[in-house]
C-alpha cells in the first residue's frame, strides 16, 4: 500500500464480508423451504427470503467492487484518493440504504414497503433483481455518480494505465445500464427487453470488465510480470468480452415476444462467451507460471487463480450448456439456471472480490505484504472448502436440472411443477447440506482475520 | 491443384531466401488469439448458414437471386487488393521503409473505403425496399453475416489507421515492426472471411 | 525492388486470387446451381483462403502449432458447408 487514502477501501470489505454472511444465512434459508415449504413461514416467506439473498449478493458485491476499485485506482494512478471524505460518507449512506432496503423487505409486506416509499410516483418496483423501492434506486445512483467521480478524479490527476481505464470503463458501465432500471414499460415485452440491458449486461458485460481489470492488477502485483504484457491481454479479453456479451444479449430474447432473429444471433454469440473466460484462465496462468517473484501471499494468488478457473467453469462451460435456443426451449427457468448462477458468480465475482480483499487487506491492516502463515493455511482452506460446496451446489442442482426438465417438459407424460419437485427433493437435500460446509468455509474465511494475528509475517521459502 | 502446387514450389524456391521458419506467426501472439476466436465466430456462422439453408433451399435459391453479384465482386477484388497492399507495406517496412509503408496502407485503407462504399450501397438498396431482419430466414442470414463482417471491416481499418499514422511517423523500422505484422494478420483475417462468405452468399446454389 | 526479380511471390499470389475471384463472380452471373457447381466454388474459396493464410498472414513460414489453425479452419468450414449442400439437395 502506498497511499494512505487507500485505506478507506477497508470499511467496503468489511461491509461486504459481513453482508456476504447475511446472503449465504438467507440463502440457507431458502434451500430449506425448497424441501420445507413451510419453513419459517410467513415470518419470511420464500419469495422474501430469494429477494433478500439476491439482492445481499449484488450489493456486497457492488460494496466489494467499490472498495476494489478505492483501493487499486490509487495505487495504479500513483497519486492519493481525490476526495477520502467522499469516500467515507458514499460508504455510510450505502449501508443505511441498504440496510433499510433490507429491513423494509424483511418487516412490511413488500406491498405495503411500496406504499411507504411512495412507488406510485415513479413505479419500478416489482421486478426480479429489481425489487428496491425507487428511493434505494436513486441513492444507488447518487453512491454511484459520487463514486465515479472520485474514481475519475483520482484518474485524471494521475498516471493513466491500462488497468484503470478499463476499470473506470466496466464501473461507467455499471452505473449507465443500471439507469434502465428506471424504465419501466407497461408492455410487458418492452419491460423484459430492457431489464435485461441492466441484468445481462452487467453481470455478462460490464462486470466483466471490472473483473479482468482487478484481476490483471493483482496478477501485475503478485507476479512481477511486464506490465504490458498483462494489457495486452486485458485489451484482447475486453475486446472479446464486448463482442460476444453485448449482442449475446439476445440469448434472452429468445421466445418473449422479439423478432425470431434473435434466437440466431443470441445463440451462436452467447455460445462463445465462454472465450474471453477461457483467454482469463490461460492468461492467468500463464502469468503466474512466468513470475518473475514468489510473492508470499499465496492466498491472494490462490484467489487469483481460483477465479479464472472458476469463472471459466460456471459462466462460460455451465452458461454454454443451456445458452443455445434449442436447448434452452426446454432448460428455460429450470435448476439449470440456478446451478449456473449460482457457479458464475461464485466464480466470475464473489471470488475476484475475496482476491482483492486477499491482496489488500493485510497491507491496509499494517502489515508488510501479507498475513502469518498460519492465517494464510486457514484462508487457503475456506478457499477449498467454499469453492468444493459450491461445485457440489452446482452438480446438485444441475441433477436437479436435468430431472426436472425430462420429467416436467421432456417425457411423453409431463408433469405438474410442484409433482417434479416432491420427486427430487433428494437433490435438494444434498444442495443444502453442500450449502452448510459453504458456511463453514464463510467462518474459517472470517475467522482467518483474527487468527496469527501476532505471528511473524509468512516469507517466500527461498528454495526457487 | 498442380499449378496450385507447382506456384507454391516456385515461390517458395524465392522466399526462402528472404525468410527463414519460426514458431511464432508474424505480429503480436496476442492478436493470433484473437483471430482464432473471430475465424471460431465467423464458422459457426457459415455452419448455421449453410445447415438452414440445407431445410429452405428453395427460399434461399430465390432471394439469392436478388443479391447484386457484381457489387460483390467490386468488393472481393478491394478487399484482395487491400491485403495485397498490406502485404507491401509490410515489405517495405522490413526494408525499413517507413514512408513506403505507410502509403502502401493508406492504399489498402482506400480500399477498405471502397468497400464499406460498396457494401452500404447494397444495404441502402435493401433497406429502401423495406428489407430487414424479419423478412425472412435468408434476409436474416444475409444482413446478420454481412453486417458482422462489415463491422470488422471497420474496426480493421481502424487498426490500419492507427499503425499507418505509427508509420508516418517513423514509429517503425525494420527490426522493431511487430505492430504493422500485427494489424496485417488482423485485416488478412478480415478478408480471409470474406473469401468464404461471397462465393457462399452470393453465389453457391 | 532490391531483389532482382520481375515479380514478387505475393504479387503472382495476389493475381491467382483475382483469376479465382473472377471465376467465382462468372459462375456466379451465369446462375449456375447444382451441388457439382456449388462444391468446385467452395473448392476456389478454400484454395483462396490457403493462399492469404500461407502468403499473406505469412504462415508458410511458420512452423509448429501456429502453422495449421487456418487450414483447419478451412477444412473444417469447407466439410461442414460440404456436407450442409449435399444433404440439401
Amino acid at each position: 500500500m502506498k497511499y494512505e487514502s487507500q485505506k478507506v477501501a477497508k470499511l467496503y470489505f468489511v461491509a461486504a464480508i459481513g453482508l456476504f454472511v447475511g446472503q449465504i444465512l438467507f440463502g440457507l434459508v431458502m434451500g430449506l423451504q425448497y424441501i420445507v415449504g413451510d419453513f419459517l413461514f410467513p415470518e419470511i416467506p420464500f419469495n422474501v427470503a430469494r429477494m433478500v439473498h439476491t439482492n445481499l449478493l449484488i450489493v456486497w458485491l457492488l460494496f466489494g467492487f467499490m472498495g476494489a476499485a478505492y483501493y487499486l485506482v490509487p495505487e495504479e494512478a500513483e497519486t492519493e484518493l481525490f476526495a477520502p471524505w467522499l469516500a467515507k460518507l458514499m460508504f455510510w449512506i450505502f449501508l443505511a440504504a441498504g440496510a433499510a432496503t433490507i429491513l423494509g423487505y424483511l418487516l412490511v409486506p413488500y406491498a405495503t414497503l411500496a406504499e411507504l416509499t411512495m412507488n406510485d410516483l415513479l413505479p419500478t418496483m416489482g421486478r426480479e433483481f429489481l425489487e428496491q423501492p425507487t428511493i434505494t434506486k436513486l441513492g444507488i445512483v447518487v453512491v454511484a455518480l459520487a463514486f465515479l467521480f472520485n474514481i475519475g478524479m483520482t484518474i485524471l490527476k494521475g498516471r493513466k494505465t491500462v488497468v484503470n481505464l478499463v476499470l473506470l470503463m466496466g464501473l461507467t458501465g455499471l452505473a449507465v445500464f443500471f439507469l434502465f432500471s428506471f424504465y419501466n414499460p407497461v408492455n410487458v415485452v418492452m419491460d423484459k427487453y430492457y431489464w435485461w440491458w441492466v441484468v445481462h449486461l452487467w453481470v455478462e458485460g460490464v462486470w466483466e470488465l471490472i473483473l479482468g481489470s482487478i484481476l490483471a492488477f493483482i496478477l501485475i502485483k503478485t507476479t512481477g510480470v511486464d506490465r504490458e504484457v498483462i494489457e495486452k491481454w486485458l485489451y484482447i479479453i475486453v475486446a472479446m468480452t464486448l463482442i460476444t456479451g453485448i449482442i449475446g444479449t439476445g440469448h434472452h430474447y429468445y421466445w418473449i415476444g422479439t423478432p425470431a432473429f434473435w434466437q440466431w444471433w443470441g445463440s451462436i454469440f452467447s455460445a462463445m462467451e465462454p472465450i474471453p473466460f477461457f483467454m482469463m484462465t490461460v492468461y492467468a496462468f500463464n502469468m503466474v507460471n512466468k513470475r518473475r517473484r514468489n510473492h508470499p501471499n499465496k492466498a491472494a494468488v490462490l484467489w487469483a487463480l481460483g477465479t479464472a478457473v472458476m469463472a471459466f467453469l460456471g459462466a462460460g462451460v455451465w452458461g454454454f450448456l443451456h445458452t443455445l435456443a434449442p436447448v434452452n426451449y426446454y432448460t428455460h427457468g429450470t435448476q439449470i439456471t440456478a446451478a449456473h448462477g449460482h457457479m458464475a458468480f461464485y466464480g466470475a465475482y464473489v471470488m475476484i472480490v475475496l482476491a482483492m480483499i486477499s491482496y489488500s487487506m493485510p497491507m491496509m491492516r499494517g502489515r508488510e505484504a501479507c498475513n502469518s502463515a498460519r492465517a494464510q493455511s486457514m484462508e487457503m482452506w475456506s478457499f477449498w472448502l467454499m469453492t468444493i460446496s459450491i461445485i457440489f451446489i452446482t452438480l446438485f442442482l444441475t441433477g436437479a436440472g436435468i430431472l426436472q426438465v425430462y420429467l416436467q417438459r421432456f417425457s411423453d407424460n409431463p408433469m405438474p411443477f410442484m409433482v417434479v419437485q416432491e420427486k427430487i427433493t433428494l437433490f435438494y437435500w444434498l444442495r443444502e447440506i453442500a450449502g452448510l460446509v459453504f458456511l463453514l468455509g464463510l467462518v474459517l474465511y472470517i475467522a482467518s482475520f483474527f487468527v496469527g494475528k501476532n505471528e511473524p509475517e509468512a516469507t517466500v521459502e527461498l528454495a526457487k | 491443384m498442380c499449378i496450385i502446387r507447382l506456384i507454391q514450389f516456385w515461390t517458395c524456391e524465392n522466399r526462402e531466401t528472404i525468410m527463414e521458419k519460426n514458431n511464432w506467426p508474424p505480429g503480436d501472439l496476442v492478436i493470433w488469439f484473437f483471430i482464432l476466436a473471430e475465424l471460431l465466430v465467423f464458422g459457426v456462422f457459415f455452419a448455421a448458414y449453410a445447415f438452414t439453408r440445407a431445410n429452405n433451399v428453395e427460399l434461399f435459391n430465390e432471394y439469392q437471386l436478388h443479391l447484386d453479384r457484381n457489387a460483390a465482386l467490386i468488393n472481393t477484388v478491394a478487399l484482395i487488393t487491400s491485403s495485397y497492399f498490406v502485404v507491401r507495406a509490410v515489405a517495405a517496412i522490413r526494408d525499413d521503409n517507413s514512408k513506403g509503408c505507410f502509403h502502401w496502407l493508406l492504399a489498402a485503407l482506400f480500399m477498405g473505403v471502397v468497400f464499406l462504399v460498396v457494401k452500404g450501397m447494397e444495404y441502402h438498396h435493401h433497406f429502401s425496399l423495406g428489407i430487414n431482419l424479419s423478412t425472412n430466414t435468408f434476409y436474416m442470414f444475409y444482413l446478420s453475416l454481412t453486417f458482422f463482417h462489415f463491422l470488422h471491416v471497420i474496426l480493421g481499418m481502424i487498426i490500419l489507421l492507427a499503425v499507418a499514422l505509427k508509420a508516418r511517423s517513423g514509429g517503425y523500422s525494420a527490426a522493431e515492426h511487430t505492430g504493422v505484422e500485427t494489424g496485417a494478420s488482423y485485416w488478412h483475417m478480415v478478408d480471409l472471411v470474406w473469401m468464404i462468405l461471397f462465393p457462399l452468399v452470393y453465389v453457391m446454389r | 525492388m532490391e531483389d532482382k526479380k520481375f515479380i514478387r511471390p505475393c504479387t503472382l499470389i495476389y493475381f491467382l486470387l483475382l483469376g479465382l475471384t473472377v471465376t467465382t463472380w462468372f459462375i456466379g452471373t451465369q446462375g449456375l446451381s447444382g451441388l457439382q457447381i456449388s462444391l468446385l466454388v467452395l473448392g476456389f474459396a478454400l484454395i483462396k483462403g490457403q493462399l492469404i493464410g500461407d502468403y499473406f498472414m505469412g504462415l508458410k513460414q511458420v512452423s509448429g502449432f501456429w502453422r495449421w489453425p487456418v487450414t483447419l479452419w478451412l477444412i473444417l468450414v469447407g466439410s461442414l458447408v460440404t456436407y450442409a449442400f449435399m444433404i440439401s439437395i
